[in-house]
């Protein structure tokens, strides 16, 4: 039994520092958000709704999800472990402990992954929302430069609108002179202004009314690159806290591995036995006590 | 043969540029260019040309409609579109005819300084 434990913890101690600079090239599966062009003239906020369910359907999303259950599992199994601790014999407290330490071990193989996961995802969303500032500060580049056609134009939209009822009286006897696209004007025009009214009255209205502006939809968007930053910060943070739980687990594991060998390490390096039954030594309580 | 190839790739290639160089506003052009004519025309009779106009006007209030409402056009406008919207009066002659409440024909005139004060007195002048 013991010589069993030794060989395996000698093969996973090593495997504990082998494991995670590998990791680092795990991909959690794929997302590209199947977003099309048109959607990117929708408010930030709604934006962002639309990009997290385009998320929830893609296979990285998933991926993540099973990866989250595996972590809580294996945190059950460990709290499960642990609990058996104080009513286990010394047989049994060894295997416990190796127990512990391999889900411990999975734990942070899983955490990892979850990590990375979540920081394809953030990283993701980030490259989606820089194409969307880009398009919006390309297109405000061109506004500039058009300006003074598209104001003209504005100006002439304008002023043919404020003209369509007049012209809608006046040509009323010209019945048989309108056109198709003439009739068709008229009926859109009024479906087009019942609509623009109902919009002017809806509640999201409102709400939505700052981010149609191109300039603070800019600053909306450059807040949730913000944001998404500040994520993938934490997450570095809970990378660097990842390395220091694996190299706890790692001195576990040759703990454990010392204490079934019955070697000790002393804090200046050298090594002293454990309780070795083959010295007859160390088994002279065990004689003397009546 | 060779000559009549040759002939035939010109041809196209003259109909693919003058595609490739039509302007969004060019239809529009066009119908004002005809009621201008229209306007013009000493070979038809009062009744007759009204009749027409009233009919090229509708034609014409259309595409000034089409124009206007267009957002096509807010993309890369050519030289032709920038200038045709700088001149708001010109360019949509039925809906400034509707502004000012006054014919097609004389809104036309007197955009362009045809008025019977600027007539008299160009005579005044010779004398």
């Amino acid at each position: 039994m013991k010589k069993n434990t030794i060989k395996l913890l000698l093969i996973i101690t090593p495997n504990l520092f082998a494991s995670f600079p590998a990791l680092a090239n795990v991909s959690g599966g794929d997302w590209k958000p199947q977003i099309v062009e048109k959607m990117f003239v929708l408010p930030p906020q709604h934006l962002n709704k639309v990009l997290n369910n385009d998320f929830k359907t893609s296979i990285l999303a998933s991926n993540l999800r099973v990866t989250d259950n595996k972590i809580k599992s294996k945190i059950d199994k460990i709290n499960e472990l642990n609990s058996f601790l104080p009513k286990a014999s010394k047989d049994e407290t060894l295997e416990i402990k190796h127990q512990i330490i391999l889900n411990k071990r999975d734990y942070i193989k899983d955490m990892n992954n979850l990590i990375i996961m979540k920081r394809q995802k953030l990283e993701t969303k980030k490259a989606f929302f820089e194409k969307i500032k880009n398009n919006i500060k390309y297109t405000n580049k061109n506004k500039v430069n058009q300006s003074a056609f598209l104001n003209n134009k504005s100006k002439a939209l304008e002023r043919a609108q404020k003209l369509d009822l007049k012209i809608i009286e006046k040509t009323s006897l010209n019945i048989n002179e309108k056109s198709k696209y003439f009739k068709q004007y008229e009926t859109n025009k009024n479906a087009i202004e019942k609509l623009k009214i109902a919009i002017k009255n809806h509640p999201m209205n409102e709400k939505s009314v700052l981010s149609n502006n191109s300039d603070n939809k800019l600053e909306a968007i450059s807040n949730y690159i913000y944001n998404i930053e500040t994520e993938i910060a934490v997450l570095e943070m809970k990378e660097q806290m990842m390395s220091y739980m694996a190299k706890i687990v790692a001195l576990d594991a040759m703990n454990l591995a010392e204490n079934v060998s019955g070697i000790n390490q002393k804090l200046d390096g050298s090594f002293t036995s454990g309780e070795n039954y083959n010295d007859p030594e160390n088994v002279i309580d065990i004689f003397t006590k009546l | 043969m060779y000559k009549s190839i040759a002939k035939l790739t010109l041809l196209i290639s003259f109909v693919a540029s003058s595609y490739a160089n039509a302007s969004p506003i060019g239809p529009l052009e066009r119908e004002r260019a005809k009621t201008l004519n229209l306007i013009l025309d000493k070979t038809i009779s009062i009744a007759e040309r009204k009749k027409k106009l009233e009919k090229s006007k509708m034609k014409l209030l259309d595409l000034e409609r089409m124009t206007i409402n267009n957002k096509q056009i807010n993309k890369n406008p050519d030289t032709h579109t920038t200038r045709a919207f700088e001149d708001f009066d010109l360019t949509f002659l039925v809906h400034n005819s509707f502004e000012r409440n006054k014919p097609l024909s004389i809104t036309w005139f007197e955009k362009i300084g045809l008025t019977t004060d600027n007539i008299m007195n160009t005579r005044v002048s010779r004398r």
